[in-house]
């Protein structure tokens, strides 16, 4: 008992020698390879590349699944009959052509020949048709047969061919089925597609398969020497969960990653400032997939007025937002396309900022400072409304510029940041709303009739902001029904000119996707074509003196 | 004695029914369902789809119904299965025709966090112990005011601001502990001293950081526990007797001045499966607190449920097993409960 200090204190004097000795024991200096990495290599098939993921995937059947990350990780295990080309145009994938007929209602693909799943059973058009079977079955819980549905009739007359019947013509058809995985029939049809262990443990037929999932730490891939579009240069993919973006970058900055998504502060101001980081790891840059708007509820005075609308996208400058918000890295759009793609109307310029411009629309409108308290009204009533926006930093810093621009014209805005659940159920469901700042994809598809068609109106669709014009709704019909893509490209400009005048949504811009990827990293397109640096993945390739050692995270 | 303990066991029965009803119905008052994620914010799904999935999931019943059919489930110990996730089981594995395992959800992360929790209690006890003892040894004097001074600031100190500085240091300046995750890549071809090293370099900072923010609660507890008893009549006592001090101190005043600390412990027992969000997500470790969060964020009704239901049972039992500690180390408590 006498001796217990003296114990305590040798027990702690131990610890803290066991500490320091492990933390030194541990460290072994890295072996700083003096690898050039900026010099050119041959190209070489092997080597790992390790990524990360915010989030673990459900499961791998992306029809299932829906989050980002299960579509990342099963793009590379599953193929579908079509793809995006690096123009983002539609080519063959697992189908060799398709053709469409004459009434443009029936769409027949013909297969590549000798198909193969990675088990190496044959992929013939069976298992196509079993899809289309597996997505449009009342019994499973996708959320994305819709498109499918449409579909009338389903055949597989030989095996090399798929037929589908739409009722009438449907131009997004070719687009729906760019996107859906094809799912092997011998594995999968005795088994509940909602709860099977297939979406744990998947075979498909893309330039990888599953090798190994940790749950919640990571997914390797290795390569699929039966793969349908051809050999991957790299062996194995293996992607870590990582939630957080600075643990990732730690990771990045550690070389115990190869590529991560990177945000603007990361991109333009850290980059830069790093030589020691700029040295080893290549920034990329590539138009992202969505833009940010602000939209507004069109049956809410005093929305409903074409002039207050545009005021107010006159009063916004955009540029500032862009660069405010993304330190420069976004730009600016006037249609819901992709700039540099057929859709997108090259004509079409964005609301220049003007605020003498959106003062006098609103004057034309009936709004003038009555009453001198700084802020305009019409009828008593000052312009005052409410920004609505999810948890989302680049949506809450654009709302409190727009939020003070708005104001020097006279306009009081208020904000409200609300949880997503939250903001969807209690708000956009019921309608219960003035403004929102929220984003939609710039899709590859240019049929957006959910989101602007007036029939899309209903709790729970996509038109929530209530827009309603008939001449936008016949364009949107048309281009439906148009499967030559020469035709449907005119129709979609003249649509997007009707939207931009109209200004139900202000367009704020549209983020660049920004990726780190260390140089050991070969044969990557800089700068990115239009589908991205991804596009050509499966030529990336490590040269062997430049490939961190396996086992090398000690 | 066994028929307070039985007594004490059936109360818990209603009780935690009345806990879950609560719990079921304030989480129904938060908006939206798991049609409404962001994923699900994509004009190529329908409204009919999302209709579908209500109705498979019985959501478009009334809460009470709901409640009624999780009841009757949970009565079985059926945990059900997640909305997000696959239909993965929520607790039990689950064995398909073809002799595939499913691990339940719970199943998987709690091991891992009742390890780390395990681990940094008994790293918090075995610091915060002796710290509060020299504290009120020298009440006042440098000693016991550097003694707070480290332990508030290791409370106050921001832990995801503090986790990253370490991983800075540790993982990328030098390079001496593994910045995030569990296993290094490939660690499974290691032997299995070197996978059990491995594991638990990557465990040190986890452990470490939440070692450091718990330790100012159980310090301070001690200390004032010590100035408490050291004050009492029967030290004075002990040292009248002439005692030597180190007697009085460990033998006579520690002892009581522990009593208080297994109140402390039965109520940390619910705190050893609930994981901390930011630690589990700055370290990329698949705990408790992760999957919790995850699943309030999707509003996956049947995890939320299972892993509410499982921390008040364990508070429930803590509370039994403090109080049933209580009587073992304190003759006039065991006095108390046997009258």
């Amino acid at each position: 008992m006498q001796q217990k200090p003296k114990t305590l204190k040798t027990v702690l004097a131990l610890f803290s020698f066991l500490l320091t000795t492990m933390l030194i024991g541990c460290g072994q200096q890295k072996t700083e390879s003096a690898n050039d990495f900026n010099k050119a290599y041959p190209s070489e098939a092997g080597g790992t590349l390790v990524d990360t993921l915010s989030g673990e995937p459900s499961g791998l059947i992306a029809m299932m699944a829906g989050e980002s990350s299960a579509s990342a990780v099963a793009s590379n295990i599953f193929n579908s009959l079509l793809k995006y080309d690096k123009n983002l145009e539609l080519t063959g994938e697992l189908a060799q052509s398709w053709d469409v007929s004459a009434d443009q209602k029936t769409i027949t693909f013909h297969l590549k020949p000798n198909l193969k799943w990675a088990d190496g059973k044959p992929l013939t058009s069976d298992d196509v048709l079993f899809t289309w079977q597996t997505v449009t079955d009342d019994k499973t819980r996708s959320p994305y047969g819709a498109d499918y549905k449409l579909v009338k009739k389903a055949e597989a007359p030989d095996e090399n061919t798929f037929k589908v019947t739409y009722a009438q013509p449907y131009a997004p058809a070719l687009d729906s089925w760019s996107g859906l995985h094809i799912l092997p029939k011998h594995l999968l049809k005795d088994q509940d597609i909602n709860n099977t262990p297939f979406s744990r443990n998947p075979v498909g037929s893309h330039y990888y398969q599953l090798d190994q999932w940790k749950k919640g730490e990571s997914i390797s891939l290795k390569r699929n020497p039966n793969a349908t579009q051809g050999q991957a240069k790299i062996d194995r993919l293996v992607s870590r969960i990582i939630p957080d973006r600075a643990a990732q970058f730690l990771e990045l900055m550690a070389d115990n990653i190869d590529s991560m998504g990177l945000n603007s502060i990361q991109y333009a101001r850290i980059f830069p400032s790093r030589p020691d980081l700029t040295n080893k790891i290549a920034q990329y840059k590539e138009l992202g997939n969505s833009y940010t708007y602000l939209g507004f509820n069109l049956k809410h005075k005093p929305f409903d007025d074409v002039r207050v609308r545009q005021a107010i996208n006159y009063a916004i400058d955009k540029q500032e937002i862009i660069d405010g918000v993304l330190l420069g890295l976004g730009l600016p759009v006037a249609s819901p396309y992709k700039p540099g793609t057929r859709w997108s109307n090259p004509k079409l310029k964005p609301y220049p900022y003007d605020p003498q411009k959106a003062l006098a629309l609103l004057k034309e409108a009936g709004f003038e400072d009555h009453d001198h308290d700084g802020i305009l009204d019409r009828d008593g009533k000052p312009l005052s409304f409410e920004i609505l926006t999810n948890q989302n930093k680049e949506r809450e810093m654009s709302a409190v510029l727009i939020q003070r621009r708005l104001k020097e014209i006279g306009i009081d805005v208020k904000i409200r940041v609300v949880e997503w659940a939250t903001f969807i159920s209690r708000f956009i469901k019921t309608g219960d709303f003035n403004v929102v700042l929220l984003g939609w994809g710039l899709g590859l598809e240019p049929d957006q009739f959910n989101i602007w068609h007036s029939s899309q109106q209903a709790p729970g669709q996509f038109n929530f902001i209530g827009y309603n014009n008939p001449k936008v709704d016949k364009l949107l019909e048309a281009g439906r029904l148009e499967l030559n893509p020469d035709k449907r490209m005119k129709i979609y400009h003249e649509f997007s000119e009707i939207l931009l005048e109209d200004s139900p949504v202000v367009y704020l811009f549209a983020g660049y996707g920004l990726t780190a990827i260390h140089k050991r990293v070969k044969g990557i397109d800089d700068p990115a074509p239009p589908a991205g640096i991804g596009h050509n993945s499966y030529e990336w390739y490590i040269p062997a003196p430049l490939r961190r050692n396996e086992m090398s995270a000690d | 004695m066994l028929k307070y303990l039985l007594n004490r066991l059936f109360w818990m029965v209603p009780l935690l029914v009345g806990i879950s009803l609560i719990s079921f119905l304030i989480m129904h008052l938060a908006p939206g369902d798991i049609t409404s994620t962001e994923a699900s914010f994509n004009p190529k799904t329908s409204e009919e789809s999302r209709q579908k999935l209500r109705e498979l999931y019985n959501l478009d019943k009334p809460v009470i119904v709901q409640y009624g059919l999780w009841l009757k489930r949970m009565s079985t110990l059926d945990f059900g299965h997640s909305f997000a996730s696959h239909q993965s089981p929520v607790f039990w594995q689950e064995t398909d025709k073809d002799g595939n395992v499913t691990k339940g959800m719970i199943q998987e992360a709690l091991p891992i966090t009742l390890l780390i929790n395990v681990l940094s209690l008994s790293l918090i006890i075995a610091i915060a112990l002796p710290l509060g003892v020299i504290s009120a040894l020298t009440q006042n004097k440098m000693p016991d005011r550097s003694i707070t001074i480290f332990v508030f600031i290791g409370f106050a100190i921001p832990s995801f601001w503090l986790a990253l500085m370490l991983m800075y240091w540790t993982g990328v300046s030098h390079n001496w502990l593994p910045i995030s995750g569990l296993h290094s890549l490939g660690a499974e071809k290691l032997s299995n001293f070197a996978q059990l090293l491995d594991t638990l370099k990557h465990l040190t900072l986890p452990i470490l950081i939440s070692g450091l923010t718990g330790l100012a609660g159980i310090s301070l507890f001690v200390r004032n526990g010590m100035l408490d008893v050291l004050h009492q009549d029967y030290i004075t006592t002990a040292r009248a007797k002439g005692l030597p001090e180190n007697t009085v101190v460990y033998k006579h005043a520690l002892r009581n001045a522990l009593l208080p600390l297994i109140t402390i412990f039965g109520l940390s027992i619910p705190g050893l499966i609930g994981g901390s969000v930011i630690a589990e997500s700055i370290f990329a470790i698949p705990g408790m607190g992760k999957l919790f969060y995850d699943a309030v964020l999707m509003r996956d009704f049947p995890v939320i449920m299972g892993i509410l239901t499982i921390g008040s049972a364990l508070t429930l039992i803590g509370n039994l097993l403090a109080d049933l500690a209580y009587a073992w180390a304190d003759p006039r408590v065991r006095k108390g409960v046997a009258q």
